[in-house]
């Protein structure tokens, strides 16, 4: 479960990149975090991963309060946690598999449950031709796909996801929102996006915000910009 | 293994140069290490050559020479101490002059005098025996060089401490280019690092692939650099041996044993490789470790 508690994220320069922001989230929950550009959807999601400290109020995630500058085990905390960056972060010296196999290793699985984990993934990705391939080999679509079969590999508890379909194609966007659809009830999602379209075709929960503002949370909404 | 070869695969210019450095300092310390080992056998094999001589007066009684070679001895201080009665003394006096039979006609074995040959464990000693010599009753003269012996007291004293100084200077320059150089190979690698820290990775996790391979670098460099010094070394051998023909052995005092340096032996090689192995893998680890540190800070 994930709890933000009146989070407020304010820069040296003093804008706000959230204002006392406080929403719930259950385990297994999909939901949608919505808004325009500079919403402060990508600083939730960093808030998450402690990438980012807030300057007032508390953030929980399974019952841990992780802004308290008493909690250290943010090793711990980022290995629950799958991550599709917005610029996917795929590193660019090692191959599909190599890549996806990262995430299981890093939490110490063996060498055969790894390459289990790792075809799994690669499977509900669709991309299980091209796991010797180096990633200046693969198209802006299959990039999403491995940072997503990255996420997943290794049945982490929660999976943030960053604008998903920031940079792909209509057609390449709705494939890759098939799988997190697959991954549903598995496991707690949430997606970044201002994509209107797909959010309102999910009919799922919607946290809509606005210049660093929650200004609605809608159990089973859609979105308009 | 496989992760270090598919990393050299995939950047062989860095991986070369971090290696040509590791090479080139381990190499250098072999040959120094060899050197001051063959360097300091050698000093402290000159160190014992120096000796006091006395001469008692020619009616001493063998007793109370005996009794001054058994007091010195018991002093642990004389590495050993010869005793050449007069007759022995006519005999060394015979066999130097015995081309000139006027001066052997002149000299009979009871005006020679008795005598004692110290050699000392360490130069250091000889003032004080040659004191306590001094001192003692039916002496005649006491023989001690003690300008040369001062002289090669300081020699060997600023042989050791520089030899010192350019060990430790050696080690350091080799730590910071070696950092230096892994620095430049993981500030490359610094949105990797990045990406690893938000997946969740330690920074042991992190840190592992480059102090295994820095181990590995220690580990052929300090075997290739062996090689190529103990090569060297076997091809100079007949000049070290002609060279040190009057040598019987040269040794270096370990404080808890005594390493033998010459003759060439396979102790002494197994001693030099596995310090370099050790230190050659401690300098690839520890620039590693202080390299990714910068790195590692949440």
């Amino acid at each position: 479960m994930i709890v933000f508690d009146k989070v407020s994220k304010k820069f040296p320069l003093g804008n706000f990149a959230l204002n006392e922001v406080s929403f719930e989230i259950d385990n297994n929950e999909f939901l949608f975090l919505v808004g325009p550009s500079g919403a402060g959807k990508t600083s939730v999601i960093k808030l998450i991963l402690k990438e980012l400290l807030p300057s007032s109020g508390s953030i929980l995630i399974d019952d841990e309060d992780i802004s308290s500058p008493v909690f250290k085990k943010v090793t711990e905390l980022r290995r629950k946690i799958g991550v599709v960056f917005q610029d996917f972060k795929i590193l660019l010296d090692k191959n599909v598999f190599e890549n996806i196999a990262i995430a299981c290793q890093i939490k110490n699985l063996s060498h055969s449950q790894t390459k289990n984990q790792v075809k799994e993934a690669l499977s509900l990705v669709n991309l299980s031709k091209k796991e010797g391939v180096f990633p200046v080999q693969l198209s802006a679509g299959e990039l999403q796909r491995v940072a997503i079969a990255r996420a997943i590999a290794d049945e982490r508890k929660y999976l943030l996801v960053d604008e998903p379909t920031g940079n792909l194609d209509p057609k390449t966007s709705w494939e890759i929102m098939k799988i997190f659809k697959k991954l549903e009830g598995k496991k707690t999602i949430i997606i970044a996006t201002h994509n209107s379209d797909i959010v309102n075709s999910f009919q799922k929960r919607v946290l809509v915000l606005k210049e660093g503002k929650l200004v609605k949370d809608q159990r089973k909404g859609g979105y308009n910009i | 293994m496989k992760e270090i070869f598919t990393s050299l695969r995939r950047t062989p210019y860095q991986s070369l140069a971090g290696f040509l450095v590791l090479f080139f300092t381990l190499f250098l310390s072999l040959v120094l290490l060899i050197s001051l080992s063959f360097v300091n056998g050698f000093l402290s094999y000159i160190e014992t050559r120096p000796q006091v001589t006395v001469y008692f007066q020619p009616k001493t009684p063998e007793n109370n020479i005996f009794k001054v070679r058994d007091e010195l001895s018991a002093s642990g201080k004389t590495l050993s101490i010869k005793y050449i009665n007069q007759n022995q003394a006519f005999e060394i006096y015979k066999n130097l002059n015995k081309d000139n039979p006027l001066l052997l006609e002149m000299v009979s074995a009871d005006i020679l005098p008795p005598s004692l040959e110290i050699y000392a464990k360490k130069p250091i000693y000889l003032p004080e025996i040659a004191e306590y010599l001094k001192k003692q009753g039916d002496v005649d003269e006491v023989q001690y060089q003690k300008d040369i012996v001062d002289k090669l007291l300081n020699l060997t004293n600023v042989l050791r401490r520089s030899s010192l100084i350019f060990f430790i200077y050696l080690i350091f320059m080799s730590i910071i280019v070696l950092t230096t150089s892994t620095l430049f190979k993981i500030a490359l690698k610094s949105k990797e690092i990045e990406i690893l820290r938000l997946l969740g990775a330690s920074n042991n996790y992190i840190r592992k692939p480059y102090l295994i391979e820095g181990l590995f670098f220690g580990c052929a460099a300090s075997l290739i650099s062996f090689v190529i010094v103990i090569g060297t070394f076997f091809y100079f051998n007949p000049f070290l041996k002609s060279y040190l023909a009057g040598v019987h052995s040269l040794t270096l005092d370990l404080y808890v044993t005594k390493l033998t340096v010459w003759p060439m032996n396979t102790v002494f090689f197994a001693v030099m490789f596995s310090l370099s192995l050790i230190f050659g893998c401690i300098i690839a680890v520890v620039s590693s470790f202080l390299a990714t540190q910068k790195y590692l800070k949440v």
